[in-house]
């Protein structure tokens, strides 16, 4: 067997791990999602929100399996799962895609090592769930014209437009990024408290 | 009898083609006929493979979400009317994916969902991992409840609990995967010969029909505005 070449790619112990870290990563991601169904603003900002509560995980399969392929076997996953169970459309799968190629490279750049990239590779990754509410803006006009059909009042319609305003768009962007960083530090305060300790980094 | 068993498995390859096209469907379709439709055939398919309680259950959600949309959202309070009016369209758009993801989850044995996996070449690390990830939800539950358990004699309470929470999940989690990934490469996972599985995928007249009947409907969806 070609040895030299299959060093750095993921062995069956690799792709396991990152089954069980993705297992642990959608859990936290289902209930903050379930969370978004209760206000639009909510669900606006639950990129930024699972951000924060995600870290330890990502961060932990990181610190696991330093080689190249394991962001974007994690992010698939997470979308699949969530496209094949019909929670998601099609727009989630791309945006995972996307932002887990980025996770990917700037890991690749950092070789897979030190805090920073891997925290650079986290905001990355934690941009692939604004597919999520992304329809919103996508689907803006139809819908727009369909409450304006109904004869709703004006105001009530302005509501609206203002969730769903450029404005918001860029909030629901940056969320991800702010929350991401803290999850990232909140994972740091844990791995020095814990982790390091009992041996398992 | 034993064939009859297995027709009402949905096939994951026509699971995963009907989910593609009720996602086209969702975005591209505008006329109420099309939609209604739509929903009416899916939980009918629904039915056909043996679950008509559940398609009992996404007829009445959708009445429910529609009864919302047309008579309860217009005659309450603004703030509730335009917190939840988004949340209605989007969720009356996503109903045909709910309905074919969650009849996959119930008719679509993981075996089945693997051997489908592998005839459409999806790379066998993705496979794996996938299966991975599904089969260890059972298990996280179960470990939530141990940690809860140890919580209660130990009365943790407040922000304590999620760290509590957080660090033994994650211990075990590491654990599993180092006993796993044994068990695993002793019973040759490495092994890069094609694998064989004692499930045979075919397609039946019941897939055909639906099938083609997806394919019709997102057809009109274009056509029909």
């Amino acid at each position: 067997m070609n040895a030299t070449n299959n060093k750095r790619a993921l062995t069956g112990k690799d792709v396991i791990t990152v089954g069980i870290f993705s297992a642990v990563y959608f859990v936290i991601n289902f209930i903050f999602m379930l969370l978004g169904g209760f206000h639009p603003m909510l669900w606006i900002l639950m990129p930024g929100l699972i951000a924060v509560f995600t870290g330890i995980p990502y961060l932990m399969m990181c610190a696991k399996v330093q080689k190249p392929g394991s962001v974007l076997l994690m992010g698939l996953i997470t979308g699949l799962i969530y496209f094949v169970t019909g929670q998601f459309t099609v727009i989630i799968l791309i945006t995972f895609v996307i932002s887990c190629v980025l996770a990917e490279l700037t890991r690749r750049q950092t070789k897979y090592r030190g805090s920073k990239g891997n925290m650079l590779s986290f905001v990355f990754f934690s941009l692939g769930m604004t597919g999520s509410p992304l329809p919103i803006w996508i689907m803006r006009d139809s819908f727009l014209a369909q409450i304006t059909e109904q004869g709703m009042p004006a105001d009530y319609i302005a509501t609206l437009k203002a969730v769903s305003s450029p404005v918001m768009l860029v909030v629901m962007v940056v969320a991800p990024i702010v929350g991401a960083l803290i999850g990232a530090a909140i994972a740091r305060t844990m791995f020095n408290k814990h982790f390091i300790k009992a041996g398992i980094v | 009898m034993k064939q009859i068993q297995k027709d009402r498995y949905l096939d994951p390859r026509m699971g995963a083609l009907l989910l593609v096209l009720a996602n086209v469907a969702a975005f591209s379709q505008k006329s109420f006929a099309v939609e209604l439709s739509w929903i009416i055939y899916l939980t009918l398919l629904t039915t056909l493979y043996g679950c008509w309680i559940m398609a009992l259950k996404w007829l009445t959600a959708f009445a429910a979400v529609l009864l919302i949309q047309w008579y309860v959202l217009p005659a309450s309070p603004m703030v509730i009317a335009t917190s939840f009016s988004i949340f209605a369209n989007y969720a009356r758009r996503m109903f045909p994916c709910l309905i074919v993801g969650m009849l996959m989850v119930k008719r679509t044995p993981l075996r089945n969902l693997i051997v489908g996996m592998r005839m459409l070449h999806i790379p066998q690390k993705l496979i794996i991992a996938i299966s991975v990830t599904l089969r260890y939800f059972p298990a996280i539950r179960e470990e939530l409840g141990y940690i809860r358990d140890a919580m209660k004699l130990r009365n943790i309470h407040g922000a304590e609990k999620v760290e509590c929470l957080a660090v033994p999940m994650i211990v075990s989690a590491a654990g599993t995967a180092e006993e796993l990934s044994a068990a695993a490469v002793t019973r040759g996972i490495e092994n890069p010969v094609r694998k064989t599985s004692a499930v045979q995928l075919r397609l039946g007249a019941v897939d055909a029909l639906a099938l083609t009947a997806g394919i019709a409907f997102t057809a009109a969806a274009f056509v029909i505005k």
